[in-house]
């Protein structure tokens, strides 16, 4: 059970996303070499960089002026109810939420953390209250078509997580809310968004800002949470040309999921980060989407002939996807199409496709021919050396349904990775030492489908410092691991997005008593990253800090769920923030207590104008568009 | 000195407990009321070119978020309810402060000039006549304005009439210096007289000393005096007053002050300032939620109103000081504004 279900409703609005950036470039994390200018706004068309888009951003999530589009029971449509009227918003007693990348060198698997969402009336008195489950975007991809900024405005990407410690205000007024609550039975609802069109430009109106369009429906415990236990449609990655920033499939359509309901005698259908847009943010019209299913005597690769139709999606008439403006806001992209009971059981065995009829090129998007996949419902970790095992939970299904008994590979894959350097040639390595990862080469999966990855991390020694390791640099390592069927007949074409992400943090150990030296190339670090802390104080001098000591006690002791927990990043290790707290406690000075303004090191040359490495000239706007470029293998094909 | 409403003193005189407590709750609206303008003229300066003034705001708003506290800590412990989550709770600015006499003062959000540091004078001005006898204050107060001194000295005069048992004891719901420095947790008669007195003595000092007896600096408008005077403020022994405006020097960069507009009206701003200001406006109004919540029996919410307030801070900062845009430059309206359009 999860948001594609019967019971939900459908929301739209915008997001604000105020990332900062100076961490975009892995080069910026050499205290050795930082210079002011990399706090400063990027210049025109990224000449010079400087701290690329949004160097003040303070990695607020917010939901703006999200509105509820449309209601639906199990009857049909909601009518003549007050949750029309509703608002989703965000939390009205605690600070925003926020968007947090795992590292400087995996940007694609930003995370949202600290969230609450509501449910209000159009006065913002709160029906419904829940926190987010911290959740990572996948399925990044290319989303604006004809659109030539070459940069994040053109992305879409989709989010998926659970609500939990739900509170329920007087819903009695509202049908709809009353049977979204019964229906959480586990005390969990679903709730999955897409994000597209965020603009990058400083000097507009919406300044880091984008649509979110989504979906709130019940959860359950025994499912997974940031995915759905459904039908799987695979896109297959285009030739890399003309330019890709994301990923762009070579149907048309982006990887989508659908669930066949026997007991609703339908199915239901998520096209919210499938189909594509113009630049304008309408949905483009492809045509009238047909839903079919391959005839099991047909062979999966030639559709034409041997394909059952099943139900269409209209592209044009009074709620048609393109012509209907809006439809997407009020869909959120889901289609329920009506099954009677000869399709239903045609489909339970069959591989499901969406395609539009005599499309030049084809438009075509299908499961793999053994209804198959693999995917791990939490995909971004962050481990300490020496912690206790971490338990992934790996879900195999087939035909929507779990598969057990399935041998799942575990196999380390740096492919998607983005280790650069934009200020000199000194580039961070990525997923190096792999000995510092310990974990089962492959797993049996139960009689739920799932497999476990089980994993456990020693110290990566510090890989990423900078100057041949004498220079303070990025903490630990990052890597992935890629689940994957043993048995080649359960494969197909795979999505480059579907791996595991770690960040393992480096050892630290300091003196005891630590002084300010130890700490020192911490708190300069973040000083340099996050210019937004200048405006509570200046991390980078002794006195600031021990002047703050009480506040930064409390802000670094805090859960890195809570919204207030610092660093906002979250790529502070356990170890180090053990440290600092305990100094803290007692700010003992050192040798370093004199700030001193970085000053960029002569002993290396940067990088001149025109030969930064990875970019070229095609240099994106710099956002999420320039880490993609950066990933060591571009398209997949494995 | 600011001059309230009659109004105010004469409802006191009914006495006893439901009168002390709507006396607090106005007091809680009048502390709160002058937070927006500090924090308005504080956040205005450049704080690299304006340190010493921004310091001296910045130290005064804290208190006033300290008396904020107090006021509520002394009604609760009456069995009272401080209410801050509702529009009413906002003055309108330009405007006179909650209970203040409509002509007397009109106080605006403005950036930090000397002449806003003369409403701020005003606000804080002492009243010197504390020895006015309580019998006479009392008689005088239905027909003459009174000054805020005299307004919490009513209120502590009708305390001081109750019985210890009129307080709760086990606490309830109270702030303690645990979470709020120099917080008093009110149980009886003495800590909330010592509450109410923590506030007058802040904001005016005593008759015979501008020293803070609760706290380490100089009462408010003494404070403030350094500012206006272009001086520190620093004893001066054997001299009469035993104290000098003679210490080192205060002076305003005019070109460390932000060029933000006085008393801002979301009805002049462009698309960009209107979504900063209702992200803004949306956090102010969040913060107020919180702070209702945790001075009505959810102290565990005071963490998070900090982290309110930090935002705000740096959302204000960033607002007046044109980040990202230096084109645009956006005063914090401070309205009640409970969704995000």
């Amino acid at each position: 059970m999860s948001y594609l279900n019967s019971t939900r409703l459908h929301f739209a609005g915008q997001f604000q996303a105020n990332v900062s950036t100076v961490n975009n470039d892995p080069g910026h994390f050499d205290n050795a070499t930082f210079i002011p200018s990399y706090q400063e706004m990027q210049g025109p068309n990224f000449d010079p960089p400087n701290g690329w888009f949004n160097p003040e951003g303070d990695a607020a999530f917010r939901l703006l002026g999200c509105r509820v589009t449309s209601a639906w029971l199990p009857t049909g449509p909601v009518t003549n109810d007050p949750i029309l009227q509703f608002l989703v918003a965000d939390s009205d007693t605690r600070v925003c939420a926020k968007l947090v990348d795992l590292d400087s060198e995996q940007q694609l698997v930003s995370e949202i953390w600290g969230l609450q969402v509501r449910i209000t009336d159009a006065q913002g008195n709160t029906l419904l209250r829940g926190d987010y489950d911290p959740a990572a975007f996948i399925d990044i991809w290319d989303r604006a078509i004809g659109s030539s900024s070459g940069g994040d405005v053109d992305a879409g990407a989709m989010y998926q997580s659970v609500l939990r410690n739900l509170w329920w205000g007087d819903v009695s007024a509202s049908p709809f809310l009353m049977a979204l609550q019964s229906a959480a039975v586990d005390g969990l609802l679903s709730i999955k968004f897409n994000v597209d069109s965020l603009n990058l430009d400083f000097t507009s109106d919406d300044f880091m800002c984008g649509r979110i369009v989504g979906t709130i429906g019940p959860a359950s415990a025994t499912e997974p949470f940031h995915m759905v236990m459904g039908r799987q449609f695979m896109a297959i990655a285009s030739p890399p040309s003309p330019k890709i920033n994301f990923f762009f499939p070579s149907g048309g359509i982006n990887f989508m999921v659908g669930v066949v309901s026997e007991a609703d005698g339908c199915i239901y259908l998520d096209l919210g980060n499938a189909l594509s847009t113009t630049k304008g943010g309408g949905l483009s019209d492809l045509g009238d989407l047909t839903l079919g299913v391959y005839d099991p005597l047909a062979s999966p690769g030639n559709p034409a002939g041997s394909v059952v139709p099943l139900g269409i999606v209209p592209s044009q008439g009074p709620t048609g996807y393109a012509s209907d403006p809006t439809w997407y806001t009020r869909t959120a992209g889901i289609v329920v199409l009506p099954l009677t009971a000869a399709p239903l059981q045609a489909v339970s065995q069959a591989p499901l496709l969406l395609y539009v009829e005599s499309a030049t090129p084809p438009i075509l998007i299908s499961e793999w021919n053994t209804g198959s996949f693999v995917r791990a419902d939490k995909f971004v970790f962050r481990l300490s050396p020496g912690d206790p095992s971490v338990e992934i939970a790996v879900y195999a299904s087939q035909w929507g349904q779990p598969l057990a008994g399935a041998t799942i590979n575990f196999v380390p894959d740096a492919s998607q990775l983005q280790p650069s350097n934009n200020i000199s040639n000194d580039v961070p390595p990525v997923a190096v030492p792999l000995s510092a990862l310990h974990f089962n080469a492959n797993a049996v999966t139960n009689a739920q489908g799932v497999a476990t990855l089980s994993i456990k991390a020693s110290n990566p020694g510090t890989p990423r410092y900078f100057n041949q390791g004498q220079d303070y640099g990025l903490d630990g390592q990052v890597y992935g691991i890629r689940p994957a069927f043993a048995n080649s007949q359960f494969s197909g074409p795979v999505n480059q997005w579907n791996f595991i992400s770690f960040l393992v943090w480096s050892a630290f150990e300091v003196s005891d008593p630590a002084t300010w030296d130890d700490l020192q190339p911490i708190f300069q670090q973040y000083a340099n990253l996050y210019p937004v802390m200048n405006r509570f104080l200046n991390l980078g001098d002794y006195d600031s800090v021990k002047a703050n000591a009480r506040l930064l006690a409390l802000a670094f002791s805090l859960d890195v769920g809570n919204a207030n927990s610092m660093p906002v990043t979250r790529d502070l290790s356990p170890a180090k923030r053990r440290a600092i707290l305990n100094w803290l406690k007692n700010p003992l000075p050192g040798a370093k207590c004199v700030a001193k303004a970085p000053e960029p090191s002569a002993a290396r040359p940067a990088a001149v104008a025109g030969e930064r490495p990875s970019f070229g000239d095609h240099m994106p706007k710099g956002g999420k568009a320039a880490a993609a470029a950066r990933r060591l293998v571009l398209t997949n094909h494995h | 000195m600011i001059i309230l409403r009659p109004e105010l003193v004469a409802a006191l005189s009914t006495g006893g407990v439901p009168a002390i407590c709507t006396a607090l709750q106005q007091a809680l609206e009048l502390e709160h009321s002058t937070i927006p303008p500090y924090l308005y003229a504080l956040y205005s300066l450049d704080k690299n070119l304006n340190r010493e003034i921004a310091q001296i705001i910045e130290s005064v708003a804290v208190e006033e978020m300290l008396h904020l506290t107090l006021a509520a800590n002394v009604l609760n412990a009456l069995g009272g309810n401080p209410v801050l989550n509702t529009p009413g709770f906002i003055p309108t600015y330009p405007g006179p402060l909650p209970g203040g006499v409509e002509s007397q003062l009109t106080v605006q959000l403005a950036p930090f000039s000397m002449s806003q540091l003369e409403t701020f004078l005003t606000i804080e001005e002492p009243e010197h006549a504390i020895d006015i006898p309580t019998a006479k204050l009392a008689l005088e107060a239905i027909t003459a304005p009174v000054t805020i001194g005299q307004f919490y000295n009513r209120i502590i005069a009708e305390i001081n009439k109750l019985s210890d048992s009129d307080f709760a004891n086990p606490p309830r719901n109270q702030i303690g210096p645990d979470l709020m420095f120099e917080s008093v947790v009110v149980t009886n008669k003495a800590t909330a007289v010592q509450a109410l007195s923590t506030i007058i003595e802040q904001g005016e000092g005593t008759s015979n000393s501008p020293d803070e007896v609760v706290g380490l600096d100089y009462a408010h408008f003494y404070r403030f005096q350094q500012i206006q005077k272009g001086k520190k403020l620093i004893p001066a022994p054997g001299q009469k007053p035993p104290w000098i405006y003679g210490g080192a020097p205060i002076a305003i960069d005019p070109a460390g002050v932000y060029n933000v507009p006085t008393n801002p009206n979301r009805k002049n701003y462009g698309p960009a300032q209107l979504n900063l200001c209702d992200t803004f406006n949306y956090t102010y109004t969040s913060l107020l939620k919180t702070l209702h919540d945790m001075f009505n029996g959810h102290p565990d919410q005071f963490n998070p109103a900090l982290g309110l307030m930090m935002s705000l801070k740096s959302q204000a900062k960033a607002m007046m000081s044109g980040i990202p845009d230096p084109s645009v430059i956006t005063g914090p309206t401070f309205e009640y504004q409970p969704t995000n359009p």
